[in-house]
C-alpha cells in the first residue's frame, strides 16, 4: 500500500482532534497527493486546469461530482490492494456510486465518523440501550451507513441484536417488528434509535397499524438520516420528525438529523450546536455554492453542498454533491435532493 | 393595471377556498352559460376571438402590456413571453378558426343554434334527400380543465376551444401558474363581460380533495394535463358520467438530415434548432429534448453541436433565458458536472459547450444515441445517428411517448421521413423551428381537438 497515503491518513487521524487552523495546508497536500495517485481525478484537474501547482486553497481545488462515483473509479487505492467497497443505496439509479477502501481508509473512516458521533449524538452523558433500524453489517456489507452503524455499535459495547433490520422477499431493507418492539420496550434505559428516514417510515406506520403509542425512557434520542429512495412514501421532515416524537414518547429536540452519503467518510449534524443547523466536524469543511455561478452563496442563500472532507484520504476530497442547502454561517439548513433525473415536460409542474 | 375581482384566482393569497364556495362557482357558472352562452353562434365565437387575439399582438393592448411588465412573474424573460404568446395568439385568426371547424365539425349542424359552422352559414335543409347533412353536434354544459403549470398555452386553448363549444368553464391551474391564463380570461371579460361571467380561474395545489370533488361533481367533461400519476387519480376521482380527456407527459425530438448541412444552410438550420430550444424556455411537451443529427454531412453532428452553442449564446443577449428556481439550476448544474467528467475521460464521444457564470443553456454532444430526457430550460443534447432507422431504434423507450419530432431535410425526402415517423408513433411532425408552434388544428396527442369535445346527434332520414 501507499506509504505516503498512509502516513497522510495517519497525520489526518491526528488533526481530527486539532482545531481547524491546518486544515487548508492540509486540504492543499492531499489535493497534491490525490491529483499523484488518483488517474481519474488527475485526468479531470488536467482539464479544467487546476493542479496543485496554480491552487492556493481547498476552495479553488477541483470538486468531483459525486455522480462521478458511479462512472469513475476515483480511487487512489490499486485495484489488487481493495478490500471494501461501498455502494450508494438508491434503488432506482442504474448504476450505484463505488467508494472503493482498504484497510487504513476504512480506520480512517471509522475514527472519522466515531468522532463525528460521539460529540454530536451521544454527549457527554451518554448511555444508551443501542437499537439500529437497519439489517446486520454481514447482511449489508456494501453500505457505508451500515458500516457506520456497526462502528458506533461496538464503540458503544452494544450487543449484536441492536440490530433489528432484515431484507424483505424483493431485497429492501425492513424491520423485524417484534425484534424492534422488544427492544423498544425492554428496560429503563434511555434509548438511541439510529435508522434512515424510510425505516422509520416503516416503523411509524407499524405503531400507527397496531395502534401503539410507546413511551421511551427520559433522555431517549433518535437519530435519522435523510433519504427515501421510494422505498417509503416521502414525508416532509418537520411531519417524520412530529410522528416519531409522538409515536416514541420523546421530546422533538431529541429528534438528530445526520447528513452523509457514500462517497464521503465525515458526516454533518443538526445537532451539536444550539442553533440545529448542520455542521461538519472540523476536518470537513462544507461550502453552499451558487449552482448558477458556481460561487459561495451569501449567508442566507441557497445552493449546492460541496465538501472537501480530509478524511477522504484515498478516494478524492473534494466532492461536489446534488443536494441543496441553505447557508447559515459556517453550517447549512438541509433541503435535499434536486429532482434530476425527473422528466418535466407539461405533466411533472401540475402540483 | 389593477385588475377585477372577477375571479377566484384574483382573490388575495389568503383567501381559502372552500367546496361550498367551488359548488357555487360551479353553479353560478352553469346558469350563466344557459342565460349569456348556450345560443351564442359558432361564428360570433370565432369573430370575439380572433378580433382579441389581434388586440393581444398589439403591443398596446393594456393585458399584453401588463403580462409583459409583469413577465418575471411568469418565469420568463419578457423577450421570451414576447415572442411565445406573439406566436400563440398568431394562430388564432378567422382563416385558422374556419379550417378547425372544418375539420372538427365538417359540415355537421350546430345544435344549440341549428346552423351549420363549416363556414357556409347555411341553415340546415330539410326534409328528404338532405341525410349528408343530417348531423348535429352539441358542446358539453360544463367543461373543468385542470392546467399543468409550465407554459400558458395549454390552460389558454382548453379556454378557447370550450368557448367555441360554448361551455361554462372552470378552469383549476397548478399552484404559481394562474397569471396569464386568468389575465387571458380577464381579456375575454373584458371584451365581453358576459362572456367573462361564464369562465372561472382558481389556483390550488394539486390533490386537494375536497375542492376537486366539489368540482367534479358537477363537471360534464374534464380536461387534464400532468403526469400519468396525476391522470390516473383525475380519473379515479371522477363520476362515471364525466367525459375525462387526459394528456399525459410526452417529449419531442429534432431530427436534422445530413444532406441538409452544408454552407449557409447550416447557419439556417443551426437557428431552427435555436428557436425550439429558446421558445418558453424548452419547457412545453413539443421543446426538444434530443437534436439528431445525421452523419455524412458536411456539417459534423459535432460541429453542428458547437454551432448551436454559438447560436445559443447569442441568442442569450438578446432573448435572454431569465432566472430560474434553485432547483432547476442545480438539476442543470448537478448535470453539467457529470458531463464535464464524462468530457473530460472520454473526449471523442462527449463534449460539452455552456455559458460562463450562469445556467443559462448548455448543449451536450454525445456520441451515444440513446434517447435523453434533458432536464431543460435550455439544455439541449445533440447526438449523431446515421440514419432515421437508427434513430427511432435509439428512442424505442420514448415510443408512445413522443408528441412532436420537428424535421430539417431536403423536401422531398420529408413524405417518407414523416411517414416512417408516423408509422412508428409520433403524433405530430413539422419543420424544425416550428416546433412550439402548433396550428390551431393540431390534434394533441393525435386527438382531434374539438371533436372529442362535443357529442353528436346523428339524425336518419327515410331515403
Amino acid at each position: 500500500m501507499n506509504a505516503e497515503l498512509i502516513n497522510f491518513a495517519a497525520r489526518v487521524g491526528r488533526a481530527i482532534s486539532q482545531d481547524k487552523s491546518v486544515f487548508n495546508a492540509l486540504a492543499l497536500e492531499l489535493f497534491a497527493l490525490q491529483f499523484q495517485y488518483n488517474p481519474a481525478y488527475q485526468r479531470f484537474s488536467d482539464v479544467k486546469g487546476l493542479t496543485p501547482d496554480n491552487v492556493r486553497h481547498w476552495t479553488e481545488v477541483p470538486f468531483v461530482p459525486a455522480g462521478a462515483f458511479k462512472e469513475l473509479e476515483l480511487s487512489c487505492i490499486p485495484a489488487g490492494e481493495r478490500t471494501d467497497v461501498f455502494y450508494s443505496s438508491g434503488t432506482t439509479e442504474q448504476k450505484p456510486s463505488r467508494h472503493f477502501h482498504c484497510r487504513e481508509s476504512l480506520a480512517l473512516y471509522e475514527k472519522s465518523l466515531w468522532k463525528g458521533f460521539e460529540r454530536n449524538v451521544i454527549g457527554p452523558f451518554g448511555n444508551y440501550d443501542l437499537i439500529i433500524l437497519a439489517p446486520r453489517p454481514r447482511l449489508a456489507a456494501h453500505s457505508s451507513l451500515v458500516h457506520m452503524f456497526e462502528t458506533v455499535r461496538r464503540q458503544l459495547a452494544a450487543p449484536e441484536t441492536a440490530f433489528v433490520g432484515k431484507f424483505d422477499c424483493a431485497g429492501a431493507w425492513a424491520i423485524d417488528f417484534e425484534a424492534a418492539l422488544g427492544a423498544l420496550r425492554t428496560g429503563d434505559k434511555p434509548k438511541l434509535v439510529l435508522g434512515t428516514a424510510f425505516s422509520f417510515v416503516h416503523l411509524l406506520d407499524f405503531l400507527a397499524e397496531n395502534n401503539l403509542h410507546l413511551r421511551l425512557p427520559d433522555g431517549s434520542r433518535v437519530m435519522e438520516t435523510g433519504g427515501y429512495k421510494n422505498r417509503s412514501r416521502a414525508l416532509p421532515k418537520a411531519e417524520l420528525h412530529f410522528l416519531i416524537a409522538q409515536f416514541l414518547g420523546i421530546s422533538r429536540e431529541q429528534v438528530i438529523c445526520e447528513y452523509g452519503m457514500s462517497e464521503l467518510s465525515s458526516q454533518a449534524y443538526d445537532f451539536g450546536n444550539r442553533d440545529r443547523h448542520f455542521y461538519f466536524p472540523s476536518w470537513a469543511q462544507a461550502q453552499i455554492v451558487s449552482p448558477e455561478t458556481g460561487r459561495e452563496v451569501g449567508e442566507g442563500e441557497t445552493g449546492l453542498i460541496r465538501i472537501f472532507d480530509l478524511a477522504n484520504v484515498f478516494s478524492v476530497a473534494a466532492i461536489q454533491t446534488e443536494d441543496l442547502a441553505i447557508r447559515r454561517g459556517e453550517g447549512f439548513d438541509l433541503i435535499g435532493r434536486a429532482a434530476l433525473a425527473e422528466p418535466r415536460g407539461c405533466s411533472l409542474m401540475t402540483a | 393595471m389593477n385588475l377585477p375581482n372577477y375571479f377566484l384566482a384574483d382573490l388575495p393569497p389568503e383567501a381559502t377556498l372552500s367546496p361550498l364556495m367551488i359548488s357555487e362557482a360551479c353553479l353560478t357558472l352553469k346558469r350563466n352559460r344557459e342565460q349569456y352562452l348556450a345560443n351564442r353562434s359558432l361564428q360570433s365565437m370565432v369573430t370575439l376571438l380572433a378580433k382579441l387575439a389581434e388586440n393581444w399582438m398589439d403591443s398596446e393592448f393594456p393585458f399584453r402590456k401588463f403580462a409583459l411588465e409583469r413577465a418575471a412573474d411568469t418565469g420568463f424573460s419578457r423577450a421570451t413571453l414576447q415572442r411565445g404568446l406573439d406566436n400563440f395568439f398568431r394562430q388564432l385568426t378567422r382563416e385558422n378558426f374556419r379550417a378547425l371547424i372544418a375539420q372538427e365539425l365538417g359540415d355537421a349542424t350546430d345544435a344549440s343554434t341549428g346552423r351549420l359552422e363549416a363556414g357556409q352559414g347555411n341553415r340546415l335543409p330539410h326534409g328528404r334527400g338532405s341525410a349528408l347533412n343530417s348531423r348535429f353536434w352539441r358542446g358539453p354544459e360544463f367543461q373543468v380543465h385542470i392546467g399543468a403549470g409550465n407554459i400558458p398555452n395549454p390552460a389558454m386553448m382548453s379556454l378557447i376551444f370550450g368557448l367555441l363549444t360554448r361551455s361554462a368553464q372552470f378552469l383549476k391551474c397548478a399552484s404559481g401558474s394562474s397569471f396569464l391564463p386568468r389575465l387571458f380570461a380577464h381579456s375575454i371579460y373584458d371584451a365581453d363581460a358576459k362572456l367573462g361571467m361564464c369562465l372561472e380561474i382558481a389556483e390550488w395545489r394539486g390533490g386537494k380533495a375536497e375542492l376537486e370533488n366539489a368540482l367534479f361533481a358537477e363537471a360534464d367533461c374534464v380536461t387534464a394535463t400532468g403526469s400519468d400519476e396525476t391522470l390516473d387519480s383525475i380519473r379515479g376521482k371522477l363520476p362515471g358520467r364525466v367525459r375525462f380527456l387526459g394528456y399525459g407527459h410526452r417529449v419531442s425530438f429534432g431530427f436534422v438530415a445530413g444532406e441538409n448541412l452544408f454552407g449557409s444552410h447550416s447557419s439556417k438550420i443551426v437557428s431552427a434548432a435555436a428557436d425550439d430550444v429558446v421558445a418558453w424556455n424548452q419547457l412545453g411537451c413539443l421543446s426538444p429534448h434530443v437534436i439528431y443529427v445525421q452523419t455524412g454531412g458536411i456539417v459534423s453532428p459535432e460541429l453542428f453541436a458547437q454551432m448551436l452553442a454559438d447560436e445559443l449564446a447569442s441568442r442569450e443577449r438578446n432573448e435572454p433565458r431569465g432566472e430560474i428556481s434553485a432547483e432547476e439550476s442545480a438539476a442543470i448544474a448537478s448535470r453539467r458536472a457529470i458531463y464535464e467528467i464524462r468530457a473530460a475521460h472520454s473526449p471523442e464521444s462527449t463534449r460539452h459547450w455552456r455559458s460562463e457564470g450562469s445556467t443559462a443553456w448548455t448543449v451536450i454532444f454525445e456520441a451515444d444515441p440513446r434517447f435523453q430526457l434533458s432536464c431543460l430550460n435550455r439544455f439541449i443534447y445533440v447526438k449523431s445517428v446515421p440514419d432515421l432507422k437508427a434513430l427511432l431504434e435509439s428512442a424505442d423507450a420514448v415510443r408512445g411517448k413522443v408528441s412532436t419530432v420537428g424535421i430539417a431535410a431536403p423536401e422531398e425526402a420529408i413524405p417518407e421521413l414523416a411517414a416512417k415517423l408516423a408509422h412508428w408513433g409520433a403524433t405530430r411532425i413539422c419543420p424544425l423551428g416550428q416546433m412550439q408552434n402548433p396550428p390551431l388544428t393540431w390534434r394533441h396527442d393525435g386527438r382531434p381537438p374539438l371533436g372529442d369535445l362535443v357529442v353528436w346527434t346523428d339524425f336518419e332520414v327515410e331515403l
